[in-house]
């Protein structure tokens, strides 16, 4: 079963909201620190969240094949385009579990531009139509 | 002696700082009741009004020689990233594209655009002044703009090199940018952007963007020094601080 179908947030039309969303990313920087033709899951534990300009941070403890638990860092999306869009600061918080969809960082290192994630039965997507016009 | 050396000074100061707003009158207030409605939040809608002209000549601006070798030469540069990775606001006409929403303000002889990306204000001057013969060179260039028939046109000089007339296409000294805005339905504003630059361009280069307004929004701060971890060198390296 595919874990992305299920939860509350409808995820029909999320190639286009992704096509969306790398349009927007691309308003501050590239995306050449990114692996783009790479799609990769992980897992663990939230640390720190990061509600903040100009893009949000989820602070990710990962524990590696080795046994070794290792700090990853997602960037999304800013929280205002993501404030308008469902977000909220505590849509992710310190000590929750979460699998995370990424595009990883080049050279190995452990971090990534985040595709979508799910925390529990939540969904959460990067883009999508605003809030006031769904 | 002193005193009148400073005053001196303060009266040229004054001649250079013309010209200047005029006191308003409860007429020119109520003069802004007269115009199209742009109050409120307007963010860009993205898949609909594209740049360019349908069935017109391929969008992007149409160069000349030189500055088609300008461009050959920055791209061949081949830096990973702009300045924008570093939160230097990317300036006109760029600023008007960005996925974040704006804010019009109206006011007698002036209307004024607030811009939620980077949190950058623009002033169009509506009061009659005439464009600087000589203009500063800045980010959002100096506007002057006037009613035409329900639209607002807006007429900008005198730009910073550091901005661009396209991607990876510098502009000369004498580009020159004209926006009408126009209420297209209630709550949808579009704005035609044509760029001219006699240096650059063999053709004007128009581009259209379609508008909502949010009345439920408001503008947010975007301070993106807070915790910006992307960058770009120098050399145009890109690069990420992942340090916790």
């Amino acid at each position: 079963m595919n874990i992305w179908s299920s939860g509350r947030l409808v995820i029909a039309g999320s190639i286009a909201a992704l096509a969306l969303s790398t349009a927007t990313l691309s308003a501050h920087h590239s995306f050449a620190a990114f692996d783009m033709s790479k799609e990769q899951t992980i897992t663990g534990v939230v640390s720190r969240f990061d509600w903040t300009n100009p893009h949000t941070f989820i602070w990710v403890d990962v524990v590696n094949e080795k046994g070794v638990t290792e700090t990853w860092a997602i960037e999304g999306m800013s929280p205002n385009y993501l404030g308008r869009r469902g977000w909220s600061k505590t849509s992710v918080k310190p000590g929750e579990k979460i699998t995370v969809s990424i595009r990883p960082l080049k050279e190995g290192k452990t971090g990534g531009m985040f595709i979508r994630a799910q925390i529990g039965d939540r969904v959460l997507m990067p883009t999508g139509a605003p809030t006031d016009e769904r | 002696m002193k005193l009148a050396l400073a005053a001196a000074l303060a009266i040229s100061l004054a001649a250079q700082q013309k010209p200047t707003l005029k006191v308003p009158t409860e007429a020119d207030w109520a003069a802004i009741a007269k115009l199209p409605d742009f109050t409120g939040v307007w963010e860009q809608t993205f898949g609909g009004g594209g740049r360019g002209r349908a069935g017109g000549p391929p969008a992007g601006p149409q160069l000349t020689p030189a500055y088609a070798e300008k461009r050959r030469a920055i791209v061949a540069k081949g830096a990973e990233d702009k300045e924008t990775a570093n939160c230097l606001p990317p300036g006109m006409p760029e600023i008007m594209g960005q996925p974040y929403p704006m804010e019009f303000l109206l006011t007698p002889g002036q209307v004024t655009i607030v811009i939620e990306a980077y949190s950058q204000v623009r002033h169009i001057y509506t009061d009659g002044r005439p464009l600087p013969d000589d203009p500063e060179e800045r980010f959002f260039g100096t506007s002057i703009g006037h009613w035409d028939n329900g639209t607002l046109v807006a007429e900008t000089v005198g730009f910073s090199p550091q901005t661009e007339l396209a991607p990876n296409v510098p502009h000369s000294g004498r580009m020159k940018i004209v926006e009408r805005f126009t209420l297209t339905a209630p709550d949808t504003m579009s704005i035609e952007t044509t760029i001219t630059d006699p240096e650059a361009l063999t053709a004007p280069f128009t581009s259209t963007r379609t508008l909502r307004r949010h009345r439920a929004w408001t503008i947010a701060e975007y301070i993106c020094e807070e915790n910006n971890r992307n960058s770009v060198d120098d050399n145009g390296k890109a690069g990420i601080n992942i340090r916790k």
